[in-house]
């Protein structure tokens, strides 16, 4: 299946500008949160009110490694 | 992943009894030592291997679900094959690592991560496979779409002020990376493929720009001091090294 997407827009939406602007201090990595997302999935599935600060602030600004976090709790609520 | 045969995506919906300790409530102590059964040999461990293939393809099957509306075909035969590909990848990474797994966490919920993991990426690799991915150093300028004349020119003001900091603050490889992410939309696993690059260094760039221009921001009072957080750059790195090797509008190409 070929997609030819039309032409780029070069404007800012708000969406792009609130991620742009995400504070995503404490810094964590990509891998450290792989490393720790089976220990933050079983903590958030215990207790909703769980905090782990910087793997809270890294899911913010890396929507890639959120849907996986996310999946993981699903998948463990539902297990 | 010779001693494991694929299983059909329909384990996926309904797992073997075999399988019972992986709905066993998170809480509950591991109901078996897997470390000791897939690091032994005989029966035990192709047993063992047998069941952890079962809760890859469950794992697979529950991300790529998840993410069907992403697929360019999610007929069932199409899904079928990602989610076995993403589960025997997955398998064979974990059993790499099956020595630094310590316990922290249920066995089954370590496995789980894994391929969710590879069916995640594999389904945005596949939802990209055909489209180009364009770096585009370009002068952003704010939307006119926003909710009422208050917001609008609120809205419209912090976003000349971004627009603004993008060229003052950012590199070009900075720019290129930040509007390839967040304003076209290219998942940071496609990007870090078609440069070559990974996640990991990536986000670090990302991270970078964000806390440059929070800090631009706080500068020129676009942002309250307590809002710019902490400058705690991974790692100073002012210019990366792909820098020089991206032009100003190149094109990742397709996959």
């Amino acid at each position: 299946m070929s997609q030819t997407p039309g032409p780029r827009p070069d404007v800012l939406t708000d969406p792009a500008v609130e991620s742009l602007l995400q504070d995503t201090t404490p810094w964590l990595s990509c891998e450290e949160c792989f490393e720790r997302m089976d220990t933050y999935a079983e903590a958030a599935v215990h207790d909703p009110q769980h905090l782990d600060e910087a793997m809270t602030a890294h899911l913010r600004g890396c929507s890639a490694c959120d849907e996986e976090a996310q999946s993981l709790i699903d998948l463990l609520r539902a297990s | 992943m010779t001693a494991v045969r694929r299983d059909s995506s329909r384990d996926a919906e309904a797992p073997p009894a075999s399988q019972a300790d992986s709905r066993a409530p998170v809480g509950d102590p591991e109901p078996r030592d897997w470390v000791s059964a897939l690091g032994g040999t005989g029966p035990e461990q192709s047993t063992a291997l047998r069941e952890l293939h079962a809760l890859m393809i469950r794992a697979a099957g529950h991300q790529v679900w998840r993410m069907r509306a992403a697929l360019p075909d999610p007929s069932p035969g199409a899904v079928d094959v990602i989610v076995n590909q993403a589960a025997d990848e997955a398998m064979t990474a974990l059993l790499g690592k099956l020595h630094t797994f310590q316990g922290r966490s249920r066995f089954t919920t370590w496995a789980f991560k894994f391929a969710i993991l590879q069916a995640a990426t594999e389904v945005r690799r596949l939802q990209w496979q055909h489209r180009e991915v364009e770096l585009r150093d370009v002068e952003l300028r704010p939307s006119p779409a926003h909710e009422g004349p208050e917001l609008s020119a609120e809205g419209i003001d912090l976003a000349g002020a971004v627009a603004r900091a993008m060229s003052r603050v950012l590199t070009p490889y900075q720019r290129r990376i930040a509007v390839a992410l967040l304003v076209d939309g290219v998942p940071i696993d496609v990007l870090a493929e078609r440069l070559g690059s990974s996640r990991g260094a990536l986000y670090k760039t990302l991270h970078e720009v964000r806390t440059r221009l929070r800090a631009e921001l706080v500068a020129t009072g676009y942002l309250p001091v307590s809002q710019a957080g902490p400058a705690r750059l991974p790692q100073a790195s002012p210019i990366s090294p792909t820098d020089h090797e991206v032009s100003p509008t190149s094109s990742a190409g397709t996959r």
